[in-house]
């Protein structure tokens, strides 16, 4: 679904000036806080006025300050998932879900309570008391609701932030499933870049009130060199554990890694430091590290004395961190082979 | 040092506080309010002669008034509109039973405004409602209500809601006045003193027994050689003039 | 002997028909007040407040005597009220209207302090699932300061049992139409050898309000349990 807008606002100390087009259904919204990431929500939702601009979702015109068109934020179909799940507490967790499905006309009903129940797992929180919920239960039950009634897009406004560190990744596969088998459109505001990786195809990068940047989610990750991405992060999805003597098999693709964690599901989300990956120009004769890979070098690019490898395993592509000194002196370049050593303690498990 | 300073001032400040009521030459009067304009006159014709006398009227429902001085409020001097509250303070023991004497007599009548039809107590059950001092307290609604207890309307009416009660004889003659009700059983004396009611009928003298006004020293006088002053003043010929003109009946 | 008159009855059941009316009537509007107070954002946000309040600082019977003027057959609410026949001083509508007026500031500062208290982000969610201003007020807010507008009521209810000033001043003391207890009690006590039946009105009084503490505590527990 396209979705058109242009906004303007301006607060006592701050003044936000955006104007985007988003097709992708996956899109992303990241900035630091401040940056007028939870405005551009608001704004979008209804729940705040711009002072002008326009939001065109699809065919139909959410607000247009020149046409003076405003419609109001319970006749918008534009679901919000928030930071804290705001669940009724006056009411069950059953009442809850179903208070937007109740508003929606019974033809506009398209989606079945049960099923999607069942892929957030909530079947069983249905009887429980709202108060007696974890963080992710409730993110869930929040989600769900929102979905049950109906919109045409989903805003989900840091929808992990205030969820314990330990588990808060636990709920991606989730909200995955969701907008994977329910094809909701939805835009992710997030202040974190792995929650940009997880969820999202496109991301606008916003600072200061002002869109910076609008690219595909990996193309922005593998250039940007600045705070918090030093080092580019490979994200993995690893199928089933398997063990090996003390030590774990997994399968990536059709490659065999060696690990230290186990994991438990069918599908783990792992990540590996680029700058934890080794390369040698030849296979090394005797090596502590128990993951060796062939590969071929797909592209390089740097930044003052770093520079990302891209490298092709099988069908898989990974990127290694080095220093451009390395380059040279192994005469690394698109389309050379090399051997990637990873330590199986490299790898750290996210869900 | 500080604190001693505070201490005394705060000893001095409760002495002047309590000696403003231990002033001698004050003369405290309970006086039913049917008489607080007689008194008032009274007070300064008094005052005339003696100037250095204080006199501090306190005017209420004669009932009232002799709960106050039963339960021990200061008073020199009581009138009452109601010969059956002096004899209960005598009873008592609050009052100098040898200075009881009749002070004088009054007349009850029902006033009201010119659209009000009544003729007669028996006319009454008609008005929608009819102001009168609370008969457990006001003498006034006393003889009101023998007066229409003989007519057999008094229960009636009660019940059905049609008695305003009032604290005592003016209250019940300002509602009249005011035409809050449609009229309102006063004395003579008061309807005299109303700016739209007028006397619709005067209650028959025979339904009532006569409004006598006792008045009496109190046992709290003694001692009082002012209060014995102004007794004198009020029970001799010199406060005759002053009675009539009002429309009080002189004792016989 | 503990044996209450007819009127003495009669003022306990006036009492409690007066309280009742005054809350019952009282409570839409406490709840639209409070609402206003709480939520709303115009300037005369602060005038309306004062002129709650003003009940609340004046003494009963200058609350009275206003009403007095207002309502009596001079004054402009009284002469319109006259047009469809309807009375108000010296009469039972006018013991109702006085409780009402005086309770009022009570019951609305407890309301507003509910609504304040809700959560605004339970609106906002409200909204995107499709619940409009109305439907957000009775689905979301009304049930969130519920507690808060019952324990408004209770107070006005209880503050209305004892209320005498305003009463005896625009509804005067009529009994069987307007003697509620307070005024009852008030009359005995100037009447000699009336205390044994003050006290015991009093009594009467002190076990209607220890009954309505009861009763409000024993709901406000149940709000708490949900």
């Amino acid at each position: 679904m396209q979705l058109d807008v242009e906004l303007k606002k301006s607060f006592k100390d701050f003044t936000l000036d955006v104007a985007f087009s988003l097709s992708s259904p996956r899109t992303g919204v990241f900035g630091p806080s401040g940056s007028g990431k939870s405005t551009i929500m608001n704004l979008m939702s209804g729940l705040e006025l711009p002072d002008s601009g326009y939001i065109r979702l699809g065919d139909t015109v959410l607000f247009d300050a020149k046409r003076k068109i405003n419609v109001k934020p319970d006749q918008r179909n534009v679901g919000v998932v928030f930071q804290h799940a705001h669940l009724f507490p006056h009411m069950s967790v059953k009442r809850n879900l179903f208070y937007g499905y109740k508003r929606v006309k019974p033809e506009n009903r398209l989606i079945d309570p049960e099923g999607l129940f069942k892929v957030l797992g909530v079947t069983q929180l249905l009887s429980r008391d709202v108060a007696t919920l974890s963080g992710g239960e409730r993110q869930r039950i929040a989600l769900a609701r929102t979905v049950l009634s109906n919109p045409r897009l989903i805003l989900m406004d840091e929808p992990l932030s205030a969820l314990d560190e330990g588990h808060k990744f636990q709920i991606i596969p989730y909200l995955k499933k969701v907008f994977n088998r329910y094809g909701i459109p939805m835009i992710f505001i997030s202040h974190s870049v792995l929650e940009m990786r997880m969820m999202t195809d496109e991301v606008l990068v916003v600072k200061q009130g002002c869109i910076h940047q609008h690219s595909e989610t990996e193309e922005l990750v593998r250039k940007s060199w600045g705070s918090g991405l030093e080092g580019y992060v490979n994200l993995l999805n690893l199928g089933g554990a398997s063990p090996d003597k003390d030590l774990f098999r997994y399968q990536w693709g059709g490659i065999n890694f060696i690990l230290t964690e186990p994991a438990e599901g069918e599908e783990n989300l792992f990540e590996l430091d680029s700058r934890d990956i080794l390369l040698f120009k030849r296979h090394p004769e005797a090596t502590s590290a128990r993951n060796l890979l062939q590969c071929t070098v797909v592209d390089i690019y740097g930044s003052g004395n770093r520079v990302r490898v891209e490298l092709a395993c099988g069908d898989e592509h990974l990127i290694a961190q080095i220093v451009p000194e390395s380059v040279r002196e192994l005469g690394i370049e698109k389309g050379a082979m090399v051997v990637a050593a990873i330590k199986a303690s490299a790898f750290k498990k996210i869900f | 040092m500080k604190k001693i300073y505070k201490i005394n001032i705060f000893v001095v400040f409760v002495l002047l506080v309590f000696s403003v009521y231990a002033q001698a030459g004050q003369v405290r009067v309970s006086v039913a309010k049917s008489m607080s304009n007689l008194c008032d006159n009274l007070i300064v014709r008094f005052q005339a002669q003696y100037p250095d006398v204080k006199i501090v009227p306190n005017w209420g429902a004669s009932g009232a008034l002799a709960k106050q001085i039963e339960q021990g409020a200061p008073a020199d001097i009581y009138v009452s509109a109601n010969p059956k509250w002096m004899t209960h303070l005598i009873e008592k023991g609050k009052i100098k039973a040898d200075t009881k004497k009749i002070f004088a007599h009054n007349t009850l009548v029902f006033v009201g405004r010119s659209s009000t039809d009544a003729q007669s107590v028996g006319d009454l059950p008609r008005l929608t409602r009819v102001a009168l001092g609370s008969p457990g307290s006001v003498p006034a609604g006393q003889y009101a209500k023998q007066a229409m207890d003989k007519e057999g309307v008094y229960d009636d009416m009660l019940k059905n809601g049609q008695l305003v009660m009032a604290k005592d004889v003016r209250q019940a003659l300002i509602y009249a006045d005011r035409g809050e009700t449609d009229g309102a059983f006063v004395y003579k004396t008061d309807a005299m003193l109303a700016i739209s009611a007028k006397i619709l009928f005067e209650v028959p003298l025979g339904s009532y027994s006569r409004v006598t006004y006792p008045v009496a020293m109190t046992k709290q006088s003694d001692g009082n050689a002012d209060a014995r002053l102004f007794y004198d003043y009020i029970v001799s010929e010199a406060a005759h003039s002053e009675m009539i003109r009002l429309g009080f009946t002189l004792p016989e | 002997m503990l044996i209450l008159s007819s009127q003495d009855i009669s003022a306990i059941g006036l009492s409690l028909k007066v309280a009742c009316s005054a809350t019952l009537i009282s409570t839409p509007f406490g709840i639209a007040c409070g609402y206003f107070l709480a939520f709303g954002k115009s300037r005369g946000k602060a005038v309306v407040e004062g002129v709650i309040s003003l009940p609340l600082v004046l003494p009963p019977v200058v609350v009275g005597y206003l009403l007095l003027l207002s309502f009596g057959a001079n004054g402009m609410i009284g002469r319109f009220l006259n047009f469809f026949g309807i009375q108000v001083v010296f009469s039972l509508t006018g013991a109702v209207i006085a409780s009402a007026v005086v309770g009022f500031p009570l019951m609305v500062r407890s309301i507003r302090i509910g609504m304040e208290a809700v959560d605004q982000s339970y609106i906002s969610v409200s909204r995107t699932l499709g619940a409009g201003w109305w439907d957000s007020f009775f689905t979301i807010i009304l049930p969130l300061s519920a507690r808060a507008i019952f324990a408004g009521m209770s107070l006005m209810f209880a503050r209305n049992l004892g209320e005498f000033g305003a009463t005896v001043i625009l509804a005067g003391n009529i009994p069987g139409v307007t003697q509620t207890i307070p005024l009852a009690i008030y009359e005995y006590t100037s009447v000699p050898g009336g205390d044994r039946m003050a006290l015991i009105l009093c009594l009467v009084s002190i076990s209607l309000s220890f009954a309505i503490l009861l009763v409000s505590e024993g709901i406000n527990r149940k709000f708490r349990r949900r």
